[in-house]
């Protein structure tokens, strides 16, 4: 039976071939939005790797106008112990400032064993950063003082880059970077990834490099752990003191939940605004699918009638029309296939194959669930003809 | 073969009730070739149609092969015409699309047959009626009667013990219509195949074994 | 017979309501999705409040920096732009300003955040800003250092609540309070270029604002005396440019542009992707794949509905109707479906953004349909009439008269 429709279908395909680039189409859209939601639902299932509630970002100029090293320390550590005496912090950290869900990138290549990594985010901040951000080791330590005087300098890797770097093997002890002792660096730790631009967005690649007193020259973001009872009085007044020390700088308070949910934001809105274009463009190619199936069963009413004379049921009359759109379908899917295989294969826009296949595997049902639907209620009407009559139409 | 008993007939719209068929009882024996005649109208194709267990008598009942028909459900009388029945139409009602072989095979494809006996049944359906060459042909590359020889081999392609032919002749000129009935008394003689025929056409009706006639729903002969 | 012709298509559409309600949803619907990507576009960068000189001035919004292994931009510095940008003969007035950072506010125990930028006095003589109250700070309080603002409408309501009048009145941003001088009609931040809460003069910055280096938080807009200036102050931006010395070995070239408004705005910092360019090409893609569905869905459906009528057709034919009239007939009936679908579409949009005003998803940024928006939406509709009707068209007048009588 299949063979025989395939046939009809194959004769037909002049007639049928708008109606297949129509079916072409849709699926190439449905395969790009899909693509887009796999990849954000995929993103935002695994976990964010930071705790964002009751911490408070403080923005601040880092050229604070003093000159040498020593004093700027001094400066620093004495505005940290300030901060800290107020009894609703719990911690204090300053970081460069790709915090979490900023809009800064900072990123550079990674080589170990003859492997080159690009795009490697890079952050410095110091060993409280975990506590504030309540982060998760996957292996290994944290900073802490020791690691001021060491022999190579100490860094710590996100799991993303260990699994593409290290493979199986633990990270932590290995030896990277060229020249002097002190310019190699050593993986003392790796951390679990942390989605540092919101919810839907890839962890990537990350490395800590620890701050050391050279850093607070261009450093610029402070982060606070701040217990729950901290409320805007108390922001007032943790902005008096920090306006009060930090007379040349402009200051600015931020709270990491609402910056987690103004990143969110920049793919939620276009995420939104594509599913409800989206979801139009498939009602309207519905009803037209839904049309054309219609009138060209009102046109076979004659080969209907011949078909249910010499033995078919109505049934397998309904079933054979909606057979048919499905290898209409399955032509264009095929065709459709070809295009957007090429994506993983030629590995655009660095996503990984995973995604393609899902967004691929989802959009196939997608457009097989809609044509047998638009050619549900067409087959049934067809089942419903009355070959007595048809075949005397003519 | 084909019994019908005190067969009724009433077409029901909103206004107006037509008698179509009014008490017609009818015997068709194994092997006979009977044909039915009568003016536009008169409901010889109904007569055909419930004949063929397209269309359900309002009163009465049909019995083919001592079986009665009453009562079968959509699927038995699927399977009970793909059986029993074979069909041929004054307008052939050849699938366009399809090729001569492929719509030869066509009701091979309502039972379990594999590809190659269907083939097999189809290309020997087609030398019956003297087509063998025009296998690969698509119906609008054949002329009235050759398409209408196509239609005679769909129907006897399943080796069906009754033919129900509706004014297989009547879109034909003589010559051809004469060639479609050499084919049709063939077929009756050869292998006993019982055929009804309806018809316009007093030649044609001569040449059959009994002549019905139908006036305004009733038997008139 | 234009006439004859509208009543038959309207008889058609009326008699086959189920595809004619397709065609129109299609068509309305396209419509309307184009006419508020239009309405917004046209918006964000076609409104000219407050640069009502657009046409004869030049913005220069970055400046870029490359060297073998390393590349960076950003917006350029106030110390760059003083002294190549600000020197410049051509131009009649320049003015320079930075982009708007953030800052808070604390009062009654609420807190509010602010957008502040720092400008010079040539800002508010170039820029058309509406003033709802007050004026804008002058040379003389700039040169003095006196730490006076002009503020937003939407920061005088957010801070002083429901008052008459605030001018004089102090706004405490940043831990310092400055005196309001001037209240200013609000923009949207798709302005970005010049959207701020509260506006400063650069003096009263509390970051050394003259800092030596190239790069920076500043951007210009020069004004040319007339029109025709501008191409010759285009170049006379570039010929200072490619001259200006490199700022450290590190870097081999230094690229900026005094660009106009638009090219200014989608500017992405990097000399060999140009910003309209990739704009243009995200657009035009998008149109074009948003347009192809619905199109190739109507020439379907107008196929179907001439198929149907074959017989129609035919006995037309049969009846002296030549294959051109009958073309006309059916372009014309697929012009009105169109058309009238556009009338649908248009009262959609009216709808859509008066919703998406209603949501106020960006503060400030009031959509609407003007006339160029209703140009764009008529051009539309005409394309996509022809486009779904003459291929159909043409299909029609190939059909043969014998057959089509006879499919009946």
């Amino acid at each position: 039976m299949y063979r025989h429709l395939f046939k009809l279908i194959w004769n037909k395909r002049k007639q049928n071939s708008l109606l297949m680039s129509e079916i072409l189409v849709s699926f190439l859209v449905i395969f790009a939005v899909f693509t887009l939601l796999v990849y954000n639902y995929q993103n935002y299932r695994k976990p964010m790797g930071v705790d964002y509630e009751n911490v408070w970002v403080i923005n601040y100029d880092g050229d604070i106008g003093i000159k040498d090293n020593d004093s700027i320390n001094i400066f620093y550590e004495t505005l940290r112990r300030n901060i800290k005496s107020m009894p609703e912090v719990k911690e204090v950290v300053f970081s460069s400032n790709n915090i979490p869900f900023a809009p800064v990138t900072m990123q550079n290549g990674f080589d170990y064993n003859n492997k080159h990594i690009s795009h490697v985010n890079s952050y410095t901040v110091e060993d409280s950063y975990k506590d504030v951000l309540n982060l998760k080791m996957a292996e290994g330590r944290w900073f802490n003082k020791t690691d001021a005087v060491t022999r190579y300098q100490p860094v710590i890797i996100n799991r993303s880059l260990k699994e593409v770097m290290f493979g199986r093997e633990g990270a932590v002890g290995k030896v990277y970077g060229e020249g002097a002792d002190h310019n190699k660096k050593q993986v003392i730790g790796v951390v679990e990834d942390i989605k540092f631009k919101g919810d839907y967005a890839e962890a990537g690649y990350a490395h800590f490099v620890r701050a050391d007193t050279a850093s607070f020259r261009w450093l610029s973001r402070m982060m606070i752990k701040v217990t729950s009872g901290a409320d805007a009085t108390f922001e007032g007044r943790l902005y008096k003191l920090l306006a009060g020390q930090m007379k040349n700088s402009n200051i600015e308070i931020e709270h990491l939940a609402n910056k987690r949910k103004n990143i969110n934001y920049f793919a939620l809105v276009p995420m939104i605004v594509l599913s409800i274009v989206s979801c139009f463009l498939i009602i309207n190619v519905a009803l037209g699918l839904f049309g054309v199936l219609w009138y060209n069963i009102s046109r076979r009413r004659g080969e209907i009638g011949l078909r249910r004379a010499i033995g078919a049921t109505g049934k397998s009359v309904s079933s054979q029309l909606v057979m048919e759109a499905m290898i209409l379908t399955t032509f264009s899917l095929i065709i459709g296939t070809f295009f957007a295989i090429q994506f993983p294969l030629l590995n655009v826009f660095n996503l990984s194959a995973g995604i393609y296949l899902t967004a691929l595997g989802l959009s196939v049902l997608f457009i097989y669930l809609l044509v047998m639907v638009c050619a549900f209620y067409p087959g049934k009407q067809a089942a419903a003809i009355y070959p007595a009559v048809a075949l005397h139409e003519e | 073969m084909i019994r019908l008993q005190n067969i009724e007939k009433v077409y029901r719209t909103d206004t107006i009730e037509t008698l179509a068929l009014n008490s017609i009882s009818l015997d068709v024996e194994k092997g006979e070739f009977l044909s039915i005649m009568g003016p536009s109208g008169c409901g010889k194709s109904t007569l055909l149609n419930i004949m063929g267990l397209l269309d359900a008598p309002s009163k009465g009942d049909v019995r083919i092969d001592d079986q009665t028909t009453q009562h079968l459900s959509d699927k038995q009388l699927a399977n009970f015409r793909n059986q029993k029945l074979g069909f041929i139409f004054q307008s052939y009602h050849l699938i366009n699309d399809l090729q001569v072989l492929d719509n030869v095979e066509l009701p091979l494809l309502y039972r379990n047959t594999t590809a190659k006996q269907r083939k097999l049944l189809a290309s020997e359906a087609l030398a019956k009626v003297g087509l063998t060459n025009r296998i690969k042909h698509f119906p609008t590359q054949l002329s009235g009667g050759q398409r209408q020889r196509v239609a005679i081999a769909r129907a006897i392609v399943g080796r069906p013990e009754i033919i129900l032919a509706d004014e297989p002749t009547g879109n034909l000129d003589s010559a051809m219509g004469n060639e479609i009935m050499e084919i049709l008394m063939q077929l009756n003689k050869e292998d006993g195949t019982t055929i009804v025929m309806v018809t316009h056409d007093e030649n044609m009706a001569n040449k059959t074994h009994r002549l019905v006639r139908l006036f305004d729903g009733a038997q008139v002969q | 017979m234009l006439k004859n012709y509208f009543k038959i298509a309207i008889a058609v559409l009326k008699r086959r309501k189920f595809f004619t309600f397709i065609s129109l949803f299609g068509i309305s619907f396209t419509l309307t999705v184009l006419i508020v990507l239009t309405a917004f576009i046209d918006k964000v960068v076609g409104d000219d409040y407050p640069d009502k000189k657009r046409d004869r001035s030049l913005y220069i919004t970055s400046i870029e920096e490359i060297g073998k292994d390393s590349h960076s931009s950003s917006p350029p510095s106030y110390y760059f732009l003083n002294r190549y940008a600000a020197s410049l003969k051509t131009p009649e007035k320049i003015t320079l300003f930075s982009g708007f950072s953030g800052t808070n506010t604390y009062i009654n125990n609420k807190k509010i955040a602010i957008n502040y930028k720092y400008t010079d006095a040539n800002y508010w003589e170039i820029l058309e800003y509406k003033f709802l109250e007050g004026k804008p700070y002058t040379r003389q309080q700039i040169d003095n250092g006196e730490r006076v603002a002009v503020i937003s409408a939407d920061m005088k309501k957010e801070y002083f609540g429901d008052v008459a009048s605030v001018v004089g009145k102090y706004i405490e941003a940043d831990n310092i309070k400055y005196k309001v001088s001037g209240v200013v009609k609000n923009l949207p931040i798709t302005s970005y270029l010049l959207y701020s809460d509260i506006y400063l003069p650069f003096t009263v910055a509390k970051r050394d604002y003259k800092h030596k280096a190239y790069l920076g938080d500043c951007m210009a807009i020069l004004l040319a005396p007339s029109k025709r200036d501008v191409s010759k102050m285009h170049t006379e931006y570039e010929q200072v440019v490619s001259k200006v010395p490199m700022e450290n070995g590190q870097f081999t070239s230094i690229f900026s542009h005094a660009s106009s408004y638009i090219e200014g705005y989608v500017d992405t910092g990097n000399e060999k992707s140009s910003g309209v360019t990739i704009a243009l090409s995200v657009i035009g893609g998008f149109v074009f794949l948003f347009m192809l569905l619905p199109t190739l869905n109507l020439v379907n459906i107008n196929i179907t509905r001439i198929m149907e009528r074959s017989s129609e057709i035919g006995v037309r034919k049969a009846f002296g109707a030549s294959s051109r009239t009958l073309v006309y007939q059916f372009i014309v009936e697929n012009i009105i479906l169109t058309l009238l679908g556009g009338l649908i579409g248009i009262v959609l949009s009216l709808i859509a953004l008066y919703l998406i005003n209603n949501a106020n998803l960006i503060p400030n940024l009031d959509l609407t349909i003007n006339f160029t928006v209703l140009f764009c939406g008529l051009l539309v509709c005409l394309i996509f009439g022809l486009l779904s009707g003459v291929y159909p068209a043409w299909r029609m007048s190939k059909l043969n008269v014998v057959t089509a009588l006879k499919a009946q």
